[in-house]
């Protein structure tokens, strides 16, 4: 029973970091409206920031790690701006595929600078905590800690400033949103700065948490698009209850199936939704 | 080394212009996206090594190994891949745009995780070497001219079969389909049985291909059936510009020919290799999104008509 309670702790460490991770997946389908299948690759444009400031030029992680953040930040801008504005009027469809496109000019970059191989950054080693039998590493609480915090941050910037209810218009209705005198624009680079910011805390999180490999990313995408899909176009609630859902159902697996399914469990709950529940868990049914 | 770069490309495109022909009458034709094109590759791949494998000894550990000629592999490859097809296609195929490329993409992710962890299907993550396959030595015949020979009858007859198709009758309703799905329903046609026979039919010759490809290569394993597969026979579908057949086969020949350019190169070391392997990535992203954006074979398309 212990063992059974340690995978689920485990599953929630693993369900903070997917939240983190989707956070800003979500966000740009809500307000730019199409599936970012290069947002994990930011993840890893992150972890690998911080781990050459952190483990080349030997500074502080705290530094390195601010420094990759904002970075990633302004990296998603750049490719919002650059890449997926012009194409806009093409649909979704052709934005998901071109994401596609992205994903592998940055990952091709990533390889050719790092090369394979695995990666650690230079901090000072876990030490767990102990209590009714079960363990948690620090930084495995980290995450978790980390996780409540921004998605607090993060509700309340949505709710409270100004910014924040433009990106909300704009997410409910662009021409509307437009018309009442929304500056789209500034808007929609809001967005891009904010969910590339958030892909970069995840990634230094990756870092922190695991071992580094360029294909890192690849791997992260997929459990993204599970918690996005069975967080369906709700709200920001939605992806935090899909994300431990998600991370939960994953580790608690292995409890009775062989370890090397574990990501299956993901895809198994992609197709579930899909079929039985296309709106995802909250949201009204939509059109298309 | 001119003479085998072409072969090489000839023999491989061919064989990739199979499934970026198929892919193109489901997504230009049908309007589906298919994000899980491996999977139905895999399967014919898988089905073709099964059937004519020997039975398992030593160190194996797949259940099952046939031992039939083949030509019976073959078919059962084509017949593997429409099975997959269906089952995968009933439940999906009411999703529309994303979020059908979404759980495609996923049922290909399953489906690559059960051949790894799976060992009894087909020896796990080591896969299945030595696989059996004709040799055209009896006809007196080279054996990479050979392949590249069978690769191209292949993709011609793909081409033609569904060229064929969507001249007919048939293709006008496949087209209707994909442009008014509403008017196409009032006049009686059932659209989302037409968009299930489209997604089946052409899926079988990708298991075909995926028969010679376990041939060409002699090793099915699943690190050769990754997500990778379908993204490049996406890229290569985006460069040929969509909607027409010759299209979707020069593009991947040119893809496939850039691919085994850069393969060709002599490299000093393991890292520069690598190096040039990463950068050929990078190139093909940028040119996938530079075509998506401008859509250079549309405007010349739309000059050419006016």
């Amino acid at each position: 029973m212990t063992l059974f309670a340690q995978f689920v702790l485990t599953g929630i460490v693993t369900g903070c970091f997917l939240i983190l991770a989707t956070i800003g997946f979500s966000f740009t389908r809500r307000v730019e409206g199409f599936l970012n299948i290069a947002h994990a690759e930011l993840l890893g444009v992150s972890a690998f920031t911080t781990w050459a400031l952190n483990k080349l030029l030997g500074w502080n992680i705290f530094p390195s790690a601010f420094v990759a953040i904002v970075f990633t930040a302004f990296v998603g801008l750049a490719i919002g701006r650059i890449v997926y504005d012009p194409i806009r009027r093409f649909g979704p469809s052709v934005m998901l595929i071109t994401s596609v496109g992205v994903a592998y000019a940055i990952g091709g970059t990533m390889d050719a600078l790092i090369g394979t191989g695995i990666r650690t950054l230079d901090i000072p080693l876990a030490s767990s905590i102990r209590f009714w039998g079960l363990r948690i590493t620090n930084y495995q609480l980290l995450v978790v800690v980390l996780a409540v915090v921004a998605c607090a941050s993060l509700a309340l910037f949505l709710n409270k400033s100004k910014t924040g209810l433009a990106i909300r218009a704009m997410s409910a209705n662009p021409e509307l949103a437009a018309s009442r005198g929304i500056d789209v624009q500034k808007t929609s680079r809001a967005t891009w700065l904010i969910s590339s910011g958030m892909a970069g805390l995840a990634g230094v999180m990756l870092g922190v948490i695991a071992t580094l490999s360029t294909d890192i990313a690849f791997h992260q995408i997929l459990q993204i698009l599970a918690v996005a899909i069975l967080a369906g176009l709700g709200s920001l609630y939605a992806v935090i209850l899909s994300g431990l859902i998600v991370g939960v159902a994953m580790d608690v697996s292995v409890f009775w199936i062989p370890a090397g399914y574990r990501p299956l469990i993901a895809f198994a709950v992609v197709i579930l939704v899909l079929l039985i529940r296309p709106q995802g868990l909250a949201g009204s049914a939509q059109s298309k | 080394m001119i003479y085998s770069l072409i072969l090489t490309t000839l023999m491989f495109g061919a064989m990739f212009s199979v499934l970026t022909v198929s892919l193109n009458l489901q997504y230009a034709r049908g309007g589906m996206i298919n994000f899980g094109t491996v999977a139905y590759f895999a399967a014919g791949a898988y089905a073709y090594a099964i059937v004519t494998q020997e039975p398992p000894s030593g160190l194996d550990q797949y259940a099952l190994g046939l031992n039939a000629p083949w030509w019976i592999g073959f078919i059962a490859a084509g017949i593997a891949a429409m099975v997959f097809a269906v089952i995968t296609g009933w439940p999906t195929l009411r999703l529309r745009g994303e979020y059908l490329a979404l759980t495609t993409f996923a049922f290909a992710e399953v489906f690559h995780s059960i051949l790894l962890n799976e060992r009894r299907i087909g020896n796990g993550s080591v896969g299945m070497a030595n696989v059996e396959r004709p040799d055209p030595a009896v006809l007196g015949l080279d054996d990479t001219l050979a392949y590249t020979a069978a690769a191209c009858v292949l993709m011609l007859l793909t081409a033609w079969v569904f060229h064929r198709l969507l001249a007919s009758p048939y293709g006008r309703l496949v087209d209707a389909t994909h442009n008014d799905e509403i008017a196409a329903e009032s006049v009686g046609k059932n659209t989302a049985r037409v968009r299930l026979q489209i997604f089946v039919i052409s899926a079988i010759p990708i298991g075909f291909a995926g028969a010679l490809y376990a041939m060409i290569t002699t090793l099915v394993a699943p690190a050769l059936f990754t997500a990778e597969v379908t993204f490049f026979v996406w890229i290569a579908l985006a460069l040929g510009g969509e909607r027409t057949i010759l299209g979707a086969i020069l593009g991947t020949m040119a893809l496939v020919f850039f691919q085994e350019a850069v393969r060709m190169i002599p490299f000093e070391t393991v890292r520069s290799a690598q190096i040039a392997a990463s950068v050929e990535e990078v190139i093909t992203g940028i040119l996938f999104i530079i075509v998506l954006r401008w859509q250079p074979w549309d405007r010349l398309a739309r000059k050419a008509t006016t």
